[in-house]
């Protein structure tokens, strides 16, 4: 017998579910979509307020494949971000949820990805990394390492771009690696982001099972098992049952308060990784990187940005729900328009 | 062809000259330029103004061209009556140009030669002059004696001149007072030293106190303010940024809510590209998004203008054109993305074009792109270009829209939704190929909007008949806009021999044209578009004229490749191309003289 169980809204899980992955069996990207469903069911988000966004390629297809009662967009190769700026910029009262992969965003993409974080804009940016563009058959992406090999053809041998440096750089608000097999952080990742408000940006490796996942592959599954290199176990307290769902550790733990009231726990592993420090964040990347590991975990985070709403002086009221007289200026105004340039 | 030397009293040749102002771009002497004019437009003088200026922002060469005719001509003239010398690098070749007769204002301060016994020769020490009334600010303030220079030759009320010096340095009282007494001071010394009479002269007119003159863009600014724009984005691109700095200048005072909070976002976009999603990004999400550009950006959105097309999402581009290809001449006017913007993107692909070629238009079109993108659901360019955006023309004042805001078939409630039958995000339900929409946020009926094929629910689709059917359904519906979008404004003789077909800023240039075709015993109409898709009244002029000539600012003929492909094929023979294009201002002797040529080979 199963038991029916509902969220928050009183929402059943499949009202959060999508239509079938035409994906490979076995792709990390399907893992993450099932996890887009659990967090956005379990933080009890509305469905048709989540705007679910992307761009172009295996990973910008998922949308199709979660939150069927969501509005989405998926775009132009690369050019996810502006669809979005626009989109949100006219109804900041919608919950953004894109993702991207990493020949979207780390190389036709790159110009806007990096300036949407410059404008932290209020979204969650969930990039799924493989190293290798799917659809075109197999080609290295520029965030495959130096060394990394896919199945077929020579190892990689250009300096990679790691997105979460160089989001940390950025001064991106929230920002976090994980892995497609690793469903408790990322769940509890992907809960925190939409929790937050402003860009948050989430690197998930996601291996590629058809072209990149031989053991000399750096994100292939074996590889990313034995070289995770986890910052601190997470705990995602939401705003709305905060004692029944997580139980207090014995060790050390820190929380993160987030926007919506929700909490992120994280419980420290072996030494503390300071989430408030840039420098110390790059460090852990670069250190794991020097080792051939993958760092994951909540890598930075500044809830103190403000957003691309905040700074643009918008009306309370999202743009798109502002009656006619407050969008057409009164004709007594034109008059006094035109008797100004009379004078 | 004799020079139309207007009404000539006394021996004076009166509100009828071309004044050409050679100077150095970042010396002050826009201002003074549009001091000179704005005094003559304040006396009531038809004046008109054309800025030639560089790509560069300090010291390359700039002219600037003041024409006054009684007949309302608005083109730069064939020849320069009244030459202003301040510019050392093209003074040679300024006075070398110049018809014998013309009177030649120079600054003697240059120290180079004025060889020129055939023309009138007046020289003053402008900077030595400006040096002593101020000598921080000499260099900007030597141009302010030509302007007296000028107010004494051409005899401009004095008052005028105070009125349009105040109303060029609004607010800053310093700077009025100063550059007064610059004009003042250059013209005692054109009374004192210069013995000579000036045929030219102009004669105050009975001014319509409702006129007023302003740059294209600024009209296409409020217009779009007006149009209740949500969010611009926007990229800075020669001639287009003053257009969206014209939005941000008026959005504080004109959308407001009252409570501080502006109803509209301004955002300086990272490149076209990403000004373009942000355009439809906007549309998609219910709001009235828009762009500004030149060619070069539309070159750069291309591919975002097909999504928009076949994805079904509204949106307004504003190209102010400048001269292609590539980087071109990016401060010369052209009419050359005619093609570009009715056919962006691959595939098959069809835009609705607005054509403004007034600036009360600029204004009207302005507005009215919003709602043909909501009606249409689809990517609504305006087009003009650099001399209607950044000269400045001629309005009696701006038209309060005349009907409410369109804002098309969306869907916003469950019980519109269910009076639907058989609702499918794209399909065709009223038989006007515009299907109707919902909202992201509103819950109902959500798709996955995307630019891969797509059924008439949205799903994702490959089969043949389904592509077919969606294509035929998109060029239904942008054909069916022909008749909602601006007709085309009809100028007819009694006698159809000639037909010119022509658009935008030519406007300005084709009344004197036609004078020019007429004096040769021709009988000309003229048929101006406003609009692509065409009109089927542009169809109809053709048929009703013998003979048509489609004139316009490019070296293809685009309207005229536009015209064949469009009109009954038995029409086509009837269609001759006027097509030129050097990056100037039309001049209505050039094009009329080509008109002519090929006349001389139709008409019997």
């Amino acid at each position: 017998m199963t038991v029916m169980k509902l969220n928050v809204l009183d929402l059943e899980k499949s009202e959060y579910t999508g239509g079938k992955s035409s994906l490979c069996p076995g792709c990390g990207h399907d893992q993450i979509s099932n996890v887009i469903i659990q967090a956005a069911w379990e933080n009890g988000i509305e469905p048709e307020k989540i705007a679910k966004m992307s761009g172009i390629g295996c990973s910008s297809k998922t949308p199709a494949y979660f939150l069927g009662k969501s509005h989405g967009f998926n775009t132009v190769h690369g050019r996810m971000p502006s669809v979005t700026t626009g989109a949100n910029l006219v109804n900041k009262g919608l919950s953004f949820l894109a993702v991207s992969g990493d020949g979207d965003t780390a190389s036709i993409g790159i110009g806007q990805f990096v300036h949407a974080i410059r404008r932290n804009l209020d979204m969650v940016y969930i990039i799924e990394n493989n190293g290798v563009y799917g659809l075109t058959k197999g080609q290295y992406s520029a965030t495959v390492e130096k060394g990394s090999k896919k199945k077929k053809g020579n190892p990689n041998q250009q300096a990679p771009i790691d997105l979460c440096a160089m989001a940390i750089n950025l001064g991106c608000s929230f920002v976090a690696r994980s892995f497609s097999g690793s469903k408790k952080q990322l769940t509890a990742l992907i809960r925190a982001a939409m929790s937050h408000r402003g860009m948050a940006v989430i690197d998930v490796i996601s291996p590629c099972v058809t072209f990149a996942n031989n053991d000399e592959s750096y994100k292939s599954y074996n590889y990313v098992k034995e070289n995770d290199e986890v910052l601190h176990i997470l705990d995602y307290i939401p705003h709305f049952s905060p004692i029944e769902e997580v139980e207090v550790p014995e060790g050390e733990y820190k929380e993160v308060s987030l926007f919506d009231g929700s909490t992120l726990r994280l419980e420290t592993i072996a030494a503390d990784h300071d989430y408030k420090n840039a420098v110390s964040a790059l460090g852990a990347i670069h250190e794991a990187e020097e080792s051939g590991n993958h760092v994951t975990g909540l890598l930075y985070y500044d809830p103190e940005v403000p957003t691309a709403t905040d700074t643009l002086g918008l009306t309370e009221t999202p743009l798109v729900d502002l009656p006619e007289e407050l969008q057409r200026p009164s004709r007594k105004s034109l008059d006094e328009v035109n008797s100004g340039f009379r004078s | 062809m004799t020079q139309r030397w207007g009404k000539i009293a006394m021996g004076k040749v009166v509100n009828d000259f071309v004044i050409n102002v050679a100077t150095a771009n970042g010396t002050g002497s826009q201002s003074s330029n549009l001091v000179i004019l704005h005094s003559m437009f304040e006396m009531g003088v038809p004046v008109s103004g054309k800025n030639l200026f560089p790509s560069n922002i300090s010291g390359l060469p700039t002219w600037f061209i003041i024409r006054a005719s009684e007949e309302g001509y608005q083109a730069p003239g064939d020849t320069t009556n009244i030459q202003i010398l301040m510019n050392k690098d093209t003074w040679l070749e300024d006075l070398e140009k110049l018809d014998s007769g013309t009177i030649v204002v120079y600054n003697t301060d240059v120290r180079l030669p004025v060889e020129r016994e055939d023309c009138t020769l007046l020289g003053m020490p402008m900077t030595k002059m400006a040096r002593k009334l101020n000598p921080k600010l000499g260099r900007l303030m030597a141009n302010m004696y030509y302007v007296g220079a000028l107010a004494h030759l051409l005899d401009i009320d004095e008052i005028a001149i105070k009125k349009a010096v105040a109303g060029q340095f609004k607010g800053k009282e310093k700077a009025v007072e100063l550059n007064i007494q610059a004009i003042s001071e250059g013209r005692s010394f054109a009374k004192d030293n210069w013995d000579f009479e000036c045929q030219f002269n102009v004669e105050a007119r009975d001014k319509d106190p409702k006129s007023f003159l302003i740059e294209g863009n600024e009209a296409t600014a409020l217009g779009c303010i007006y149009g209740g724009v949500n969010m611009l984005s926007w990229y800075p691109i020669t001639p287009s940024s003053s257009l969206a700095e014209s939005v941000i200048g008026w959005l504080p005072d004109l959308r407001s809510d009252g409570n501080g909070g502006s109803t509209c976002a301004v955002i300086q976009a990272e490149d076209e590209l990403a000004a373009a999603g942000m355009v439809i990004g906007a549309g998609w999400a219910g709001g009235r998004g828009m762009t500004c550009t030149s060619g070069p950006g539309i070159s750069l959105m291309s591919e975002f203008i097909g999504l928009s097309y076949f994805a079904e999402v509204p949106g307004v581009i504003w190209d102010v054109n400048r001269v292609g290809p590539s980087t071109g001449l990016p401060t010369r006017t052209q009419q050359g993305d005619l093609t570009l913007l009715y056919e962006a993107s691959h595939g098959d692909t069809q835009h609705i074009v607005l054509i403004p070629g007034s600036v009360d238009e600029c204004f009207e079109f302005g507005w009215r792109a919003f709602d043909y993108a909501e009606r249409f659901q689809t990517m609504v360019f305006g087009f003009s270009d650099l001399d209607l955006g950044m000269n400045r023309w001629r309005t009696t004042g701006f038209q309060y829209p005349d009907s409410p805001m369109d804002r098309g078939k969306i869907v916003r409630s469950q019980e519109e939704m269910d009076s639907i039958a058989n609702y499918g995000r794209y399909r065709d339900v009223d038989g006007d190929g515009i299907p109707y929409r919902t909202l992201p946020g509103s819950g109902l009926d959500p798709i996955l909007y995307r630019g891969t094929g797509h059924d008439e629910e949205g799903v994702y689709s490959e089969d043949p008949q389904v592509y077919h059917d969606a294509m035929s359904r998109l060029k239904k519906k942008i054909d069916g806009a022909r008749t909602s979008l601006p007709a085309p404004i009809l100028r007819e003789e009694e006698e159809k021999q000639v037909g010119v077909v022509f658009f935008g800023s030519m406007e300005n240039t084709i009344v004197e044209i036609d004078d020019i075709l007429e004096q040769t015993g021709l009988s000309v109409s003229t048929c101006r578009v406003r609009a692509l898709p065409l009109h089927p009244e542009v169809e109809e002029f053709v048929e009703r004229h013998d003979t048509t000539i489609v004139l316009e600012i490019n070296r293809d003929g685009q309207l005229y490749g536009i015209m064949r492909k469009e009109i009954p094929v038995e029409l086509v023979p009837k269609l001759n191309s006027v097509a030129y294009s050097d990056g100037m201002p039309p001049r209505a002797r050039v094009y009329a003289d080509k008109i002519l040529e090929v006349l001389k080979e139709v008409v019997k």
